[in-house]
């Protein structure tokens, strides 16, 4: 267990009380949009029909990937493959130092989050700035992300304020406008003078090459349009197989994740700039990376999280999610979709406790666009945990001792007797685990007599 | 490369391969039905304003050029330069001086087409993506029997002469991330608006 998940939540909600504020506030917000989004069309049906597109494409995925592949080449861009978080650090860093690029734009994406990419182009050399609002609030605090969509969403005006004086000059006053035309001086010169561009994607559309990116601020039109090279960093479950399918999934996500019809900019990149007129980059380069998913598509239960299209739509539903962020979880997918997806991208073992960090509400799954069955996955990774021996020893004893004393009448009955003479209370704190569970909760008091002999005596 | 000699790319693919192969080929639902709208011009109008686009009536009885330059002129601030994408044939062009994206007070485009269900327009690149993206102004001409009812129907067109990128605008460039306030105008035009011809 590389981290904290139980310690980390307590610090955030006792240090930054801010932060609970906060991302309750926003996610509360998104939910309903998300809700209002879904009212306005046949949502059960667009979720089940992108549910079975999705569960195609993912058994389909050695074809859709070549398809893909053929048809990006054939339209001039170029495809790298990479297994691992190293291998596509690498492919990127050696397309920016064979073209001298010194410095790169960048659109919001999860996976450059995930593979380390700032840092290792940093060390090489290569400014790196991020254009989305919100995360160029981040890049100037040095934090990650906290939720997919808006990255940013636990700052609070203060706190941008604060930091925008500090570094930008802006009055120490100044309203959401004014910072975000501050950041856009800074960030427009930025787009002009960069080299390369680097994105994720939400699609890549197998029949035509497309590269699709949704967003509402226009930096990523402009990440993929105005330096003269665009590397898209996607993973490999990204694929869907056709543009008639795409247009689907661009309505469907945007109505999940803000509620809106579609997000204010899409791009659909088929490749570099090849008609007279027009201004797009010259070479566009595809890196396709598994790093742990196809471990993930291996696994008998798993394999449905590789549907998520990251909307952040579960973390917006989750009464976890709301009280700490995306911090507390300790890698860049937090958040429900987090809890079942780093188990099989990092492996059980470093991912734990999160499959913990649920109360298996249910509301994730149903504020997911392509009905991944959260709580379901969230059962599964416990039970795999618990069969590994990764559960808290003092958790094992516990449910050891459940299970014998439940499998034998005598010690039943002797327990039954314990328990009610020192009264719940007295008895979890007695018992490991149940004293943990205890501390923070008011118990009924039990009845003197057993169940066993009110049913003797006759139950009135 | 990676250990044995075989590629990273061989080695995904064997592996995605595997697990399909394990877990049984699912088949695709087929196509989505969404409703199509009987009217989709007006669809349009309503789904692109109400997430900020604007429409704009041409004055019909001017030239569209003579119209369109006194209602650039006329703007606050009023629009000195103008960026005009290559598309845009004469009788569409404003009579202002040309000048670079970066420092045009507004961006004319025509459209490819638009998409009544979602209030997009679809933007091919061979318009110039400076000429979309950087003013804080973009003015759109629609021909009006280019709207599809269906985000389907419009792509599947599309198909048929697919540029190096399309860019779907539906409404100006806003964010809400400083403070959950809707600012307009972050990265690319502020205001969009739609005139149909």
């Amino acid at each position: 267990m590389i981290r904290d998940y139980a310690a980390r939540s307590r610090e955030i909600i006792r240090d930054e009380p801010g932060v609970r504020e906060a991302v309750t506030g926003a996610t509360i917000a998104f939910d309903e949009k998300r809700r209002k989004g879904y009212a306005e069309v046949d949502a059960d049906a667009w979720r089940r029909w992108a549910e079975g597109v999705k569960n195609h494409t993912l058994t389909h995925l050695d074809h859709y990937l070549t398809e893909a592949e053929a048809r990006l080449r054939a339209n001039g861009a170029q495809v790298h493959w990479a297994a691992d978080a190293a291998e596509a650090r690498e492919i990127v860093i050696g397309l920016a130092t064979r073209r001298a690029v010194a410095s790169v734009v960048k659109g919001k994406s999860m996976v450059t989050e995930e593979i380390d990419l700032n840092p290792a182009l940093e060390e090489a050399g290569i400014e790196v700035i991020e254009t989305d609002l919100g995360e160029y609030v981040l890049q100037l605090l040095e934090e990650p992300p906290s939720h997919i969509l808006g990255p940013a969403l636990h700052k609070s005006l203060r706190q941008v304020q604060d930091l925008f004086a500090e570094r930008l000059n802006t009055a120490p006053d100044g309203d959401p406008d004014t910072l975000a035309r501050a950041a856009r001086e800074v960030l427009r010169n930025a787009f002009i003078d960069a080299d390369m561009g680097i994105t994720g994607a939400n699609f890549l559309v197998a029949e035509t090459g497309t590269v699709a990116l949704i967003e509402n601020e226009g930096n990523i039109r402009l990440t993929t349009s105005l330096p003269r090279v665009h590397v898209a960093v996607v993973g490999i479950e990204k694929l869907l197989p056709r543009m008639t399918d795409l247009a689907g999934f661009l309505q469907l996500t945007a109505r999940a994740a803000t509620g809106q019809p579609i997000g204010c900019f899409v791009s659909l990149i088929q490749g570099p700039a090849a008609e007279p007129g027009d201004d797009g980059p010259e070479e566009v380069h595809v890196v396709l990376v598994d790093n742990g998913r196809t471990d993930v598509l291996a696994h008998e239960h798993a394999w449905e999280a590789l549907r998520c299209v990251r909307c952040g739509a579960c973390l917006n539903a989750c009464p976890v999610y709301r009280q700490t962020g995306g911090h507390a979880y300790g890698h860049v997918y937090s958040g429900p979709i987090g809890s079942v997806l780093d188990p099989g991208l990092l492996g059980l073992h470093d991912a734990m406790p999160l499959p913990f960090a649920s109360s298996l509400c249910g509301a994730c799954e149903d504020a997911c666009p392509v009905r991944i069955p959260i709580p379901e996955l969230l059962l599964e990774w416990r039970r795999e945990a618990q069969d590994e021996g990764l559960t808290p020893w003092k958790e094992r004893a516990a449910l050891a001792g459940l299970a014998s004393v439940a499998t034998q009448p005598g010690l039943y009955r002797l327990a039954g007797r314990i328990g009610s003479r020192l009264g719940a209370r007295g008895a979890a704190r007695a018992l490991p685990m149940l004293g943990e569970w205890a501390r923070d909760r008011a118990l009924p008091k039990p009845s003197p007599r057993t169940f066993r002999q009110l049913w003797r005596e006759g139950i009135e | 490369m990676s250990a044995g000699g075989e590629s990273s790319r061989e080695r995904i693919l064997g592996r995605v391969a595997r697990a399909a192969a394990s877990r049984g080929r699912l088949s695709h639902p087929g196509a989505l039905a969404t409703p199509a709208a009987a009217d989709p011009v007006s669809g349009f109008v309503k789904c692109f304003t109400s997430s900020g686009g604007e429409v704009v009536q041409a004055d019909r009885g001017r030239p569209a050029n003579e119209w369109l330059t006194g209602f650039l002129q006329a703007l606050e601030p009023g629009v000195v330069g103008v960026a005009v994408g290559p598309e845009v044939p004469a009788g569409l062009r404003p009579r202002l001086p040309d000048v670079a994206a970066a420092h045009a007070g507004a961006g004319i485009s025509v459209a490819w087409g638009a998409v009544s269900e979602s209030g997009s327009l679809i933007l091919p690149s061979t318009g110039t993506r400076a000429v979309q993206l950087l003013p804080p102004v973009h003015v759109v001409w629609v021909p009006e029997g280019r709207v599809f009812a269906r985000m389907e129907d419009a792509l599947r067109e599309l198909l048929h002469g697919l540029p190096a990128a399309v860019g779907l605008h539906s409404g100006p460039s806003k964010s809400a991330d400083i403070g959950r306030t809707v600012v307009t105008g972050v990265h690319g035009p502020g205001r969009c608006m739609v005139v149909f011809i």
